[in-house]
């Protein structure tokens, strides 16, 4: 079974911090972390339009499939992957065993430039995710256990 | 796998349709899709063959009401019901946090039913995971085999799980079955843990 994930406050901060500086420092334009399950942990970036929830999805699919053909040549896992495009391309790389970098990029930098930077930022984000995990998963308005009534979801045509 | 964002105020869990080919898994997903108000749901997005197949997944994610103040959100996924898909199954399933099984209710796809119901079974083991509810499909068809013959083949075990009558193409109790599993699996999460039970609605 997988960990779950838990990204507090602190952790939610530094990660912010971490992306923040690889858009600087590598000129892309999106950066998103994914767990490897399909869920967008955090993105940061200079274009709101992009569908970040479907394309975490997506992307989680694309390099579980990657890795699944690796281990069929022999090989751990492709630990990059890279989709070039005409304007936009795209690089992923590993940050553990649970979580992936995604970077969005166009012709304002280069494929070398988002590998060097996206190296440095897993190695941090790995470290704070290596943290979360040792903190407290229910907290806050979180730390009493539900009752009955308040585990209602209602999904339905309704409007919440 | 659930994911808790206290700095977004926010819960995301991972559901997953199993089931053989044409149960009615993608069928249920458009349904929700369809129903949904736009405030409550994403973008649905299908990877299918050229005929309307799954060859990797469908991905529809739809928010719950709140839970204390953090925005509840579910991914609901299907899989490839193709027998020689499984190793894309085994990814789809990855990080599950609730699987549903489709089940075709015609008479003559009940092979299809089994063989896909022990895939799951395998599979499940490997996530050191177990059901948590099936939807006995296709109820509105003729040769539809009785419930009762459905749950002798599928679901008359040491566990048995809770099971719901479908007819996901009208949409006839696929969110009775879709808000049963998202409970049991925020009860497993933020219940008391003597109160979870998994196979209860």
């Amino acid at each position: 079974m997988l960990h779950d994930v838990v990204i507090h406050e602190n952790e939610a901060t530094r990660i912010g911090q971490v992306l923040s500086s690889f858009l600087e420092e590598s000129g892309v334009s999106e950066a998103l972390l994914i767990d490897r399950s399909g869920q967008l942990l955090a993105s940061t970036g200079k274009s709101p339009s992009f569908d970040t929830v479907s394309i975490g999805a997506l992307a989680a699919g694309a390099f579980s499939s990657t890795n699944a053909i690796a281990e069929l040549l022999g090989e751990t896992e492709f630990s990059v992957l890279f989709h070039q495009g005409v304007r936009e391309s795209i690089h992923v790389s590993t940050v553990d065993k649970e979580t992936i970098l995604l970077a969005i990029f166009n012709e304002g930098t280069t494929v070398g430039m988002v590998r060097l930077f996206a190296k440095e930022a897993c190695r941090a984000i790995g470290a704070v995710l290596a943290e979360a995990r040792t903190q407290p998963r229910r907290v806050g308005a979180l730390a009493a256990p539900l009752t009955a009534d308040e585990a209602r979801t209602d999904i339905g045509p309704k409007k919440h | 796998m659930s994911i808790i964002n206290y700095a977004a105020k926010e819960i995301n869990f991972k559901i997953v349709y199993y089931g053989p080919g044409v149960a009615g898994k993608t069928a249920s997903l458009q349904h929700v899709h369809r129903s949904l108000p736009d405030g409550n749901k994403g973008k649905m997005i299908s990877l299918a063959t050229g005929d309307d197949r799954t060859i990797f997944f469908d991905f529809l994610p739809v928010s719950s009401l709140s839970v204390r103040g953090f925005v509840t959100k579910f991914q609901l996924y299907t899989v490839p019901g193709q027998v020689y898909y499984n190793m894309t199954r085994k990814l789809v399933l990855r990080g599950i946090d609730g699987v549903v099984f489709v089940a075709d209710s015609q008479f003559e796809r009940m092979k299809e039913n089994a063989e896909s119901f022990r895939n799951l079974e395998e599979n499940l083991r490997e996530y050191d995971y177990e059901l948590d509810r099936i939807q006995y499909n296709k109820r509105d068809l003729p040769n539809a085999a009785p419930v009762s013959y459905m749950e002798y083949l599928l679901n008359r075990r040491a566990r048995r799980v809770p099971s719901f009558e479908t007819v996901a193409s009208q949409g006839t109790g696929v969110f009775d079955a879709l808000n049963t599993v998202s409970r049991m699996v925020l009860l497993s999460e933020f219940g008391q843990e003597q109160e979870v039970q998994r196979n209860a609605s």
